[in-house]
């Protein structure tokens, strides 16, 4: 009886021993937009969640407990950075007292490092004028562009990290930009007729779409950002969008729908619901498919055969 | 000295200024500043029973200073310029979060016990702070100079285990708590546990449970122990414009003599509040405390005396940013002292709150 019982202890220990040379890095994130690239980048060796939802504002997380409890054994926290997330991740970061991911150690990552960041403030800052980001628009994530200088950035720290599968998390950022630059020529392609048109989104968070494929930005639903539209504004907005012909108002599923078939309504057009989050909508899991879903959403309805509501 | 030579030492002397005041610039750079935030709050009392004017008040103004101290330790501070003219440092600590599991607090700090005695004046659901509150650990909570160790337990489950020692101080108006004794074995000391739990994507429910215990300048050991329980919904897709909170809490103060215990204050709250828009929130709250003393119940000279006190209140609040809210609360009031004084209280209230500069996010 002993012989068997000291094989299952040996068994035992080399299967803990074993263990670690099994282990993912831990990743979570702010958004899951991060979450995707760094799965992709990180592939096997990683397994990546997003504290928030995709269609869950990225502004208003709540700060639950079970946030903190479940970074508390990550190896790497990725910010979306620029503020975004400053309303709930000065709790939660510290409340997960996992000193691995605190701001300055090695496994915090600034995912906006290195982004070309639009819409930086000029002079004075003031809340007058809403519930701006002080430090620029930290909406990036929705131009593909900057998924690839994320893909770099955390395919260096992964590295640093994790040394011995380097050459992986490389060759997977060097992968996923390929795939990247291929599909943006499908979306650039899809998108060309509608250069210069005009769109209306609910919150001012899709500057970086409207750069890379050519838009014009006409108005937000929202007063001002944070600030919940009033009837003034929605009949002001609306009168100015019948003169200059804008019809498409765009609106994420956290954001109200209401109000924006409301606008739409008056002006004449469509809301058309989107996801700038990857989870947004059905069907848009990755990053991928969410650029996929977002720019035929995009581009039906400026064709006038959206499905959206009036 | 060749005329090369003068030149260049003519311009090394020119650029002396300018190296001074780059040096300057340097040294007195503001980029290590602490974030900065500053909270006003004012309000309003309509009472026909109280001998009190009506009219605006300023409560408080709090000034909070928050920075890094250096790759340890975090410090935080919350300076209150109270309506009386006083200032109380109301917590200034530092936080430690280099130990796996553990959070570190040590200075002045809001000692861990309960629900509503972790929230700052502005971040009270209703302008009146529950009656039991006042009663037993003080109407803003346990505040003390101390250590508090917070472990965040490996239960699959976010399960924190607090445990904290503090200075021993007499009782006052903030600390309806004894715990005074010179006795060098007197250590007021404290215990909590918090559990959170996700019911589903929406809803989450929290338990609670505080014990604090020291010795009083009577040489009594004096204690108070609460429990709380929280449901909370916020909407993943409604974060902002939906949800509702369901909270009850009990609290008991004590003190043991000779081996007997004895029950002093004791009562509860249960309250609802509703989130109607983007805007608007509303909320009721039912409390009771018993052997409590109120500022309406009073003997034939105007000398506040203990009974028990029943109360009901309503609110509605306007928040047209995260930075200001207005809000206006209706209370009825009875109190009962057991000999035959059983007054009434009605009140209309309006509280305003404006938040300028860095403020961290309220816990959730």
């Amino acid at each position: 009886m002993r012989t068997p019982i000291r094989w299952m202890l040996v068994l035992i220990a080399a299967l803990l021993a074993a263990a670690p040379a099994y282990a993912d890095l831990k990743v979570a994130t702010s958004l899951t937009d991060l979450a995707s690239v760094a799965q992709f980048v990180g592939g096997k060796h990683v397994s990546a969640q997003s504290l928030c939802r995709g269609y869950e504002d990225p502004h208003f997380v709540p700060a639950k407990p079970s946030l903190m409890k479940a970074i508390q054994h990550a190896d790497v926290f990725v910010s979306v950075g620029l503020e975004l997330d400053a309303g709930w991740l000065p709790l939660v970061l510290p409340g997960s007292r996992n000193p691995k991911i605190q701001p300055g150690a090695k496994g915090f990552v600034d995912a906006s490092e290195g982004v070309d960041v639009l819409e930086k403030p000029t002079g004075t800052v003031s809340r007058a004028e809403g519930d701006i980001h002080p430090l620029g628009n930290p909406h990036y994530y929705a131009d593909p562009k900057n998924l690839e200088v994320v893909a770099d950035h955390l395919a260096e720290v992964f590295s640093r990290l994790d040394a011995a599968n380097a050459a992986d998390y490389a060759g997977n950022a060097k992968a996923f930009k390929e795939r990247m630059e291929a599909s943006l020529e499908k979306w650039e392609k899809q998108m060309a007729p509608y250069k210069g048109a005009p769109i209306v989104t609910y919150h001012t968070n899709f500057v970086y779409f409207a750069n890379r494929f050519g838009l014009k930005l006409f108005g937000s639903v929202e007063a001002k950002p944070g600030i919940p539209p009033t009837p003034r504004h929605i009949a002001e907005l609306a009168a100015a969008m019948k003169q200059a012909g804008a019809r498409v108002v765009l609106y994420q599923p956290y954001y109200s729908a209401e109000a924006s078939r409301q606008l739409a309504g008056k002006a004449g057009g469509v809301a058309v619901a989107i996801a700038t989050e990857a989870g947004g909508l059905p069907g848009t899991d990755d990053v991928f498919s969410k650029f996929d879903v977002l720019v035929s959403s995009v581009a039906k309805a400026l064709s006038g055969k959206s499905g959206g509501s009036q | 000295m060749s005329l090369r030579t003068f030149a260049c030492l003519i311009a090394a002397v020119m650029c002396v200024p300018t190296l001074a005041t780059a040096q300057t610039r340097s040294m007195f750079s503001n980029l290590a500043n602490p974030s900065i935030g500053m909270n006003a709050l004012f309000s309003g009392q309509a009472a026909h029973n109280l001998d009190q004017p009506y009219g605006l008040h300023f409560d408080e103004a709090e000034i909070s200073l928050l920075s890094v101290v250096d790759p340890y330790w975090t410090f935080v501070s919350n300076i209150v310029f109270v309506g009386d003219g006083s200032v109380d440092p109301e917590e200034i600590w530092v936080r430690n979060t280099s130990i796996p599991g553990i959070q570190l607090k040590l200075g002045k700090i809001r000692g861990m016990f309960g629900k509503h005695g972790m929230l700052h004046t502005h971040a009270f659901p209703f302008i009146q702070a529950p009656v039991i509150m006042v009663n037993t650990i003080g109407e803003e909570g346990f505040k003390d100079a101390g250590m508090e160790a917070a472990w965040l337990t490996p239960l699959p489950w976010f399960a924190e285990l607090t445990g904290g020692v503090y200075e021993g101080i007499d009782a006052d108006d903030d600390h309806p708590l004894d715990f005074g004794s010179t006795r060098h074995d007197n250590i007021p000391f404290l215990g909590h546990i918090k559990n959170q739990f996700d019911l589903n994507d929406a809803t989450t429910l929290e338990l609670g449970g505080s014990f604090l215990q020291g010795r009083g300048s009577d040489e009594f050991v004096h204690s108070a122990l609460g429990a709380d329980v929280t449901f909370r919904n916020v909407p993943p897709k409604d974060s902002n414009r939906r949800g509702w909170i369901l909270q009850g809490e009990y609290i008991q103060k004590g003190s043991r003599a000779g081996g007997t215990y004895v029950k002093e204050q004791h009562g509860g709250y249960a309250s609802f509040q509703y989130r109607l828009s983007q805007v608007w929130w509303a909320g009721v709250r039912g409390e009771q405390a018993r052997e409590s003393f109120t500022d309406f119940l009073v003997d034939d000279v105007g000398t506040p005396i203990p009974g028990k006190v029943t109360r009901g209140n309503a609110n509605i609040q306007w928040m047209p940013s995260e930075f200001s809210f207005v809000r206006f609360e209706y209370s009825h009031a009875k109190a009962d002292n057991g000999a035959g004084i059983q007054p009434t209280d009605d009140r209309f209230m309006v509280q305003m709150s404006y938040t300028i500069g860095y403020h961290p996010a309220h816990a959730y």
